[in-house]
């Protein structure tokens, strides 16, 4: 059942042209930084060969591009996501998922797979701008893996954020905007100073302070735990809501 | 024997308060393969609130649904796949296409994959739609969008369908259409639909129960032994089909059963006929 809500969900996602837009922007901008950093790369290599352990070009392409594209990737999860379950509130069709056999948790579940997939296969253009490089160069497959790794939970997070604002409201403007609140938040937790000392509660808490290991390459367990962590207390949460509405008048 | 027929719905002491000042209560229901139960009433009645509740779209506050012997509460994915739902506004995605909508709704339904392409074909047969299978919803009529609510109500064949007010954006000939529709389904199921027309209610219905201000006032009374026995299960006064069109046109004229009720003796000499339309 989870299968088909998924798959429901992806056709949703992909036959609104404002998703093909926005992905053809993504593979232009991704494009753009990613030339950008391999010509600053090439240009720097007088510099580069000076110091005693110079960072590859994977190593370089891995903070210097995946790394902002991860920024995008805050504002695509709900972006992608918004729509999931305020569309059901607006068009009135929650009543065709609440009268079926369908469970709470696979509604859920399905809705959150749809969504992350469509976004992380929009996200997988990367791979294809690395593969395209490594006819050139030789890449740290490694290092890229990491980092990818790393861009995918984070837009699993992002679309997570996403579904739940979304269950709120009818209106999907405001889904995003409480999205993006909460994940510019976030973000900026780590920078959070306490004379000029960084709070570590704050900072273990942080997503930038969490997604930073995986585009250096250090997978650690700690960092996945925390995005899984996170995408299931806001699926949890988005089940909860959803569980709730039966008993409020909506 | 009506008692040898299987129950399909038993709810029993649903309540539940909509707002400050309305509330559902006290609404008691037996249902058995075989019966359509029109469910009567003016606008904010509690028609919707009370399907929504049989349907386990909502949650009663009091109160217990069993369908088909499942408890909506205690095992609600047995029990609403056994239930089919067209609420007051068709769950449709304007998006989609017709065909497409229907397949979603069959594996939604639990219809097994090999039997999903016939369950589709059949559904649109039925409710006329096989023509339009490959058009958007979006581009259908309100009374074709209407139909494609019927038919994922019934695309998997459930033995108890609950329609809200179903003929709404129907032309005549398609009420016609509907009203036979709903007397098939009845030959198979148990159906409870709701509606502010006593005529569309008395043509269609072998039961019909009065709804007003929340709770079930009136049941009528026919040759059908069930009806009387579930009248007294609601603690309602059963009426001949006469009484009852007198109470709903007093109901009609005056927003209350009450008055009426007290000269039925009078005016159940008036013409079973008199059809009234609520206002909408």
């Amino acid at each position: 059942m989870i299968g088909v809500i998924a798959k429901h969900e992806s056709k949703q996602l992909l036959r609104l042209p404002v998703t093909w837009v926005i992905t053809s922007l993504l593979a232009g901008l991704f494009a753009f930084l990613f030339l950008q950093q391999v010509e600053v790369y090439l240009s720097r290599q007088a510099e580069l060969a000076l110091l005693d352990h110079a960072p590859g070009l994977s190593a370089w392409l891995t903070t210097r591009f995946v790394a902002p594209a991860s920024l995008v990737t805050l504002i695509l999860g709900p972006l992608f996501a918004m729509r999931s379950f305020s569309d059901e509130f607006r068009l009135d069709t929650l009543a065709l998922w609440q009268s079926s056999p369908v469970s709470t948790i696979a509604l859920v579940v399905g809705k959150f797979l749809g969504v992350a997939g469509v976004l992380c296969g929009a996200l997988s253009m990367v791979w294809l701008l690395f593969l395209g490089i490594s006819w050139v160069s030789p890449l740290d497959w490694q290092q890229v893996a990491s980092a990818m790794l790393g861009l995918y939970l984070l837009a699993s997070a992002c679309v997570a954020t996403g579904l739940f604002f979304s269950c709120l409201t009818k209106h999907a403007m405001v889904a995003v905007l409480a999205s993006l609140a909460t994940l510019a938040l976030l973000w900026l937790l780590g920078t959070a100073a306490f004379n000029a000392v960084p709070v570590p509660a704050l900072q273990a808490a942080s997503l930038a302070q969490h997604i930073s290991g995986f585009h250096q390459g250090y997978i650690a367990t700690n960092d996945i735990a925390y995005f899984v962590l996170y995408t299931g207390l806001l699926l949890t949460l988005t089940i909860i809501r959803l569980d709730a509405l039966r008993h409020t008048n909506h | 024997m009506a008692e040898n027929r299987p129950i399909l719905l038993e709810a029993q002491t649903l309540s539940r308060q909509m707002s400050a000042s309305a509330r559902v209560a006290d609404i008691n229901l037996t249902l058995r393969r075989g019966d359509v139960l029109g469910l009567l009433g003016l606008n904010g009645a509690g028609k919707s609130t009370t399907l929504n509740m049989l349907a386990g779209v909502t949650v009663p506050d009091a109160g217990s649904v069993t369908v088909a012997g499942y408890s909506l509460a205690e095992q609600p994915l047995q029990a609403r796949a056994a239930l089919g739902y067209l609420p007051d506004t068709p769950p449709l995605y304007p998006d989609m296409r017709v065909g497409a909508y229907l397949k979603l709704t069959a594996q939604l339904r639990r219809v097994p994959k090999r039997l999903v392409r016939s369950a589709v074909d059949d559904a649109s047969e039925l409710c006329d739609l096989t023509a339009v299978q490959k058009h958007r919803i979006a581009a259908l009529s309100k009374g074709y969008r209407q139909r494609v609510g019927l038919a994922q109500a019934i695309i998997h064949k459930p033995q108890l369908i609950l329609l809200d007010e179903p003929s709404n954006g129907l032309d005549p000939h398609q009420m016609q259409s509907m009203r036979q529709l709903i007397q098939g389904l009845g030959e198979t199921a148990a159906v409870v639909f709701s509606t502010h027309l006593l005529p569309e209610a008395v043509a269609t219905c072998n039961r019909i129960a009065v709804m007003h201000q929340g709770r079930i006032v009136a049941s009528e009374r026919d040759t059908n032994a069930g009806t009387e026995q579930t009248a007294k299960e609601q603690g309602v006064q059963p009426l001949h089909r006469d009484e009852l069109d007198t109470l709903f046109s007093n109901l009609v004229q005056f927003g209350t059963p009450k008055a009426p009720i007290t000269t039925l003796s009078n005016k159940a000499a008036q013409p079973a006929e008199t059809h009234h339309e609520m206002d909408a």
